[in-house]
């Protein structure tokens, strides 16, 4: 009835022609997780969630793996009730993975973080009844696995703080967004969000027009000579939105 | 809780503008303006969220879904263009773009929010304890804050046409009190303008320093929903301040209500607002 204040469907999404999936090994998914990212193809992905979904091998239950298939296929669908399931089946299989075990591993809050971040993104309050919770699991990240997607805790961390409702409302803070953001340029300067973000935040809580345009540049100049696979189409439209803005 | 929180809860809850002129036909939906001066957030992003939440209204209304489309800004010039070009019959903006808006389109508030138990809200300047005692020895400092998007309102109303902050002051205006704040503390600031929510907020803050008031506003009446009473009858504007007046108890509303502060919307009068308007037109 009330768009954006309807509840997020937690029923995994339906998976198309998986009888011509290859057998999964627990072995070879756990020795090489990081195979599986955005140049993975679509079906392949969903080969993989699919045996991910019936396992019970409890090494591959208490890892970040399912949830990170879960967010690259979320976030390359472009149909927003079957991302946003597809993210909250991420954020199911993340919460499953601290509770067998799994809470050490930064990977798992941090893509708990960003599969719950996506799901909620267009529900106001369910966004708001989340801050918190997505700010301690980024936080549980960051301590855990800085490093992890290229400073992806720094990245996202930075933007909640940039993004969220500033105090005395909520826990945005520019200040940390800034800190946050500029770290993860730092420290990981391969990635082309991590220059958009920063792009962004620079111009909006501080102005700074002219570092924005440095960081828009930068980031560009990534997005065009890595390997993005399936982002690399959306971020061109989100470096453009800021270009636009830039008056670039 | 301030104005600004309460244009928080429209821009959550996409508070809506009827209108009924004969500028609209019955299959265009009615235009719905949100002006947020000075507030930290993204128009776009503003009005995606709007959208969504414009059918919460609706629906405590019983008006027909997508009855009223969205039109947010966080620029005061902005806001003014879009009520000369939109002309809504009613309208969310500020306490100082109703009082500069008011003749031109003949605006009457309708619903205020009620916060922390009352309807008015006090601005203060605040310092490091003990530095200054009074506003002479601030004249000439750096003063920061989130509220100067309207000097004009700083001026008339909340220091009440005693002195013009923007020549009596050195500002140094931000969009996040929170920095204000920390840069008081580092002292790159001599003081900072609260308003009542940041206020009654400062406790949660681990500053370095105790800081105190040094001067506090008389009583200002929070700004809800406006009307164009010329564009607007007595009966549209009744049933707009009613479905408000549920919103805080309706489920879905009443998180939204929560989010912000916000403990109920009350019916209002234009009786309300009349000292405030004396002091605009003082300042003229």
């Amino acid at each position: 009835m009330l768009q954006g204040c309807t509840r997020i469907s937690t029923q995994n999404v339906a998976l198309s022609n998986l009888s011509d999936c290859p057998k999964e090994s627990e072995t070879e998914l756990l020795s090489h997780p990081l195979q599986y990212n955005a140049t993975t193809p679509t079906h392949r992905l969903e080969c993989v969630l699919n045996f991910l979904r019936n396992t019970s091998d409890k090494t591959l239950i208490a890892s970040s793996l399912a949830s990170q298939v879960a967010l690259h296929l979320a976030e390359r669908t472009q149909e927003r009730p079957r991302q946003e399931a597809l993210a909250m089946e991420g954020v199911g299989f993340a919460e499953k993975a601290i509770a067998s075990g799994g809470a050490n591993d930064g990977g798992v809050h941090y893509y708990l973080a960003a599969n719950l971040g996506l799901a909620v993104r267009d529900h106001v309050t369910q966004a708001a009844e989340n801050l918190s919770r997505l700010e301690k699991e980024m936080q549980l990240a960051l301590k855990l696995n800085p490093d992890i997607d290229s400073g992806g805790p720094l990245r996202l961390l930075g933007t909640l703080y940039f993004k969220a409702p500033p105090w005395p409302t909520g826990i945005g803070d520019g200040d940390k967004a800034l800190d946050l953001l500029k770290k993860a340029v730092e420290q990981h300067p391969e990635h082309p969000l991590n220059h958009l973000f920063y792009a962004q935040a620079l111009l909006e809580v501080d102005e700074q027009t002219s570092q924005a345009r440095t960081q828009l540049a930068k980031g560009l100049e990534k997005l065009a000579s890595g390997q993005w696979g399936y982002n690399k189409t959306p971020w061109q439209h989100e470096f453009a939105e800021l270009a636009k803005e830039l008056g670039e | 809780m301030n104005q600004k929180a309460f244009l928080e809860v429209f821009v959550a809850i996409s508070c809506v503008i009827i209108t009924l002129s004969p500028a609209h036909s019955a299959a265009e939906p009615a235009p719905v303006v949100v002006c947020y001066p000075g507030g930290p957030i993204n128009d776009s992003e503003a009005n995606n969220g709007m959208a969504a939440m414009l059918r919460v209204l609706e629906h405590l209304g019983q008006w027909p879904d997508q009855t009223f489309s969205s039109f947010f800004t966080s620029n005061a010039d902005e806001c003014r263009n879009l009520l000369s070009t939109k002309k809504p019959a009613f309208a969310i903006t500020s306490l100082g773009l109703f009082l500069e808006e008011r003749p031109e389109h003949n605006l009457l508030p309708i619903v205020q929010p009620q916060m922390r138990g009352t309807t008015t809200e006090t601005y203060r300047l605040i310092v490091k304890k003990g530095k200054f005692q009074n506003l002479d020895q601030l004249k000439g400092k750096l003063v920061g804050g989130t509220v100067f998007e309207e000097p004009d309102f700083i001026k008339r109303i909340v220091f009440r046409n005693h002195l013009d902050p923007a020549n009596y002051f050195q500002l140094k205006p931000s969009r996040q009190a929170i920095r204000a704040l920390r840069a008081l503390d580092k002292d790159e600031l001599d003081a900072v303008l609260l308003n009542g929510q940041q206020f009654s907020a400062l406790g949660s803050l681990q500053l370095g320093s105790p800081l105190e008031a040094i001067f506090t506003s008389e009583a200002i009446p929070l700004m809800g929903l406006v009307a164009n009473e010329k564009s607007s009858t007595a009966a549209e504007r009744s049933r707009f301040a009613n479905a408000l007046s549920s919103m805080c108890s309706d489920p879905e509303g009443k998180k939204l209500c929560d989010l912000f502060g916000v403990e109920s919307f009350k019916p209002t009068t234009i009786t309300v607002f009349s000292p405030m308007i004396s002091l605009w037109n003082q300042g003229k």
